[in-house]
């Protein structure tokens, strides 16, 4: 997947685990979600400099937004691949980050109750959320980016194998 | 459940008379601090006098009229709370989902013989429904027939007898207050003040009243776990452990043991030398509001040798002494500078622990079965060092081993899968 190798744990390790990704269109919805919110800051800050005469260089204001979004924009990609979960016999595992890298084991057993969202873009590009909750708030099991069938098929095997056993309370 | 307790359908009962009085009491002292002294200097005594017995009658009579509408009920396996006159609300609290149960009493219903009664329930952000006021004897019974309904029927038989655990000295819980950093730096701002009165003359009087609230303010705590843990006694039967403690406000509480996602045994700073210790509980859904920080207290104050022997009923076979703590990597250092030395990690057959803080120092024990999730992060910087960290989630917080060695985080990740999979039946 990326040039890390065997000695990075968040690689090798568990060890013969199917790892999927998420689709790669994922990307497309975070850089149009990322430059709409920039043209909307863009357009934001032409309009107050213009309304109340700030000193304020426009360009200088501009080339920095669309500086950062590039940075951003670049980062996007390859967040989108880090993204990945698996899931094996009596556990879901996700994992995701580019700065810190997480890895989340939650069991089946554990879950509380599936979360299945998608945004207006998400929609468009037939893309879901699916998210996993435990008892525990800090609990992160978010696979996002998933194709709207491979959606309904996690969360249908997500419910199936955790309802029948809760614990933990 | 229901086969050993057929489910008797309770009547419907009203809470005890005298409550909308006692509601009234607290109205009034409301009004009167709304009303205040400068109301006092406008109208007169006499004027003030009936404004006051006004406003005492119009609040009793609102609290008789709510007191009438408010009702409970135990049906099955439900507590039913109704209220409301205008707006009618019935609650209904499944009883599996009762977290404790908590008869409280504050020097005024202490006089008058009553108590209340608060239910924390699982998921639930704060205490629901309490129940004011019942009888003294009413509250106890009900606290049993909840309690006796929430939980599965005990595995050895009948009822045993309570067995009384610890009795603290109120002396040490005030020695260990007094050990704090609030209360040991008390004396400073005291001395500024002396000293601004003595030499600044009357001018400064806005100076003078802000620092009295900060210190009020600081003072506050210490103080308010004196009050709340004064004459702490536990004990333990078949329904759990039993806490009674409180100088102004008596509280019992059950401790439901089943329910504890993690311990804590803390060594504030200052308790070193004496070689003190307290033992926190996080319960799930009892959140710990600033004003019920004292809350879960297993121990206020007490020696090693008292906590190792208290630990077990919460945690059956863990000894504090026992745990087989492996210590961070020396290049932690370079993240943690001043905790490197003291963060730790051990795993035993029942518990996964962890050791940090700088100042007050803690160990964090979670039995697995309260495990929800394992987490392994890493940020870049960890990476550069070889480093990652391990995070054991429970439904009342998260318990971290920090900086571990990459390799040694790897294996402690798969040890607490397997060991959370396992406690799961």
């Amino acid at each position: 997947m990326s040039s890390d190798g065997a000695t990075d744990p968040f690689e090798a390790w568990p060890e013969g685990v199917a790892w999927r990704s998420v689709s790669p269109r994922l990307a497309v919805v975070l850089l149009i979600r990322l430059w709409v919110g920039a043209l909307v800051l863009g357009a934001l800050v032409v309009a107050v400099v213009t309304l109340t005469g700030l000193a304020l260089s426009v360009g200088w204001a501009l080339t920095v937004i669309s500086l950062l979004t590039l940075l951003r924009s670049a980062t996007i990609v390859r967040a989108v691949r880090a993204w990945g979960y698996a899931e094996r016999d009596r556990d879901l595992l996700v994992r995701h980050g580019l700065w810190v890298k997480q890895l989340s084991i939650v069991p089946y057993a554990r879950m509380q109750f599936v979360d299945v969202s998608a945004g207006p873009v998400e929609r468009a590009f037939g893309l879901a959320t699916v998210e996993l909750h435990t008892a525990a708030a800090a609990s992160d099991a978010e696979v996002p980016g998933l194709v709207a069938a491979d959606a309904r098929r996690l969360r249908d095997r997500l419910t199936e194998l955790g309802a029948d056993r809760t614990a933990g309370l | 459940m229901t086969a050993t307790t057929p489910p008797v359908e309770a009547p419907r009962r009203r809470l005890h008379p005298l409550s909308p009085l006692l509601h009234g009491v607290k109205t009034l002292a409301v009004a009167v601090a709304a009303i205040s002294w400068q109301g006092y200097a406008q109208l007169g005594p006499l004027r003030w006098a009936a404004l006051v017995a006004a406003l005492c009658v119009i609040g009793l009579a609102v609290a008789a009229v709510s007191w009438r509408a408010t009702g409970y009920q135990v049906t099955g396996r439900e507590l039913r709370v109704s209220e409301g006159l205008v707006w009618r609300r019935t609650r209904a609290i499944p009883l599996e989902r009762l977290q404790t149960v908590e008869v409280r009493q504050s020097p005024l219903a202490r006089l008058l013989g009553v108590a209340e009664l608060r239910l924390e329930v699982a998921g639930g952000s704060k205490t629901e429904a309490p129940l004011a006021y019942l009888g003294r004897e009413d509250a106890a019974a009900l606290r049993e027939t909840l309690l006796g309904r929430a939980r599965p029927p005990a595995p050895h038989g009948p009822a045993v007898a309570a067995v009384p655990l610890l009795a603290v000295p109120s002396r040490d819980v005030l020695v260990g207050q007094l050990l704090t950093v609030q209360a040991l730096t008390l004396p400073l701002p005291l001395a500024f003040i002396v000293a601004q009165t003595m030499y600044a003359g009357s001018g400064s009087l806005i100076a003078f009243a802000s620092t009295v609230t900060a210190l009020v303010g600081v003072a506050l705590q210490p103080v308010r776990r004196v009050l709340a843990d004064w004459s702490f006694r536990l004990s333990s039967d078949a329904d759990g452990l039993h806490v009674a403690r409180g100088l102004l406000e008596l509280r019992r509480q059950v401790v439901p043991v089943r329910r504890v996602q993690i311990a804590r045994a803390v060594w504030p700073l200052l308790w070193r030398r004496r070689g003190w210790l307290r033992i926190q509980l996080e319960i799930a859904g009892v959140r710990q509001a600033d004003e019920e920080e004292t809350a879960n207290t297993l121990m206020p104050v007490g020696d090693l040798a008292t906590a190792r022997r208290l630990l077990p009923t919460v945690l059956p076979g863990v000894d504090l002494l026992g745990l087989p703590m492996r210590p961070a990597p020396p290049r932690a250092r370079w993240l943690a500078p001043l905790a490197q030395p003291t963060l730790a990690v051990a795993v035993t057959d029942e518990v996964f622990a962890t050791a940090d803080g700088v100042f007050t120092r803690r160990y964090n024990l979670v039995p697995y079965a309260r495990a929800q999730s394992v987490r392994l992060t890493r940020s870049r910087t960890q990476r550069l060092l070889g480093l990652a960290s391990v995070h054991l989630d429970t439904g009342a917080g998260t318990v971290t081993a920090a900086h571990r060695d990459a390799d040694e985080a790897r294996w402690l990740a798969g040890l607490l899968t397997d060991r959370m999979l396992r406690a799961l039946r």
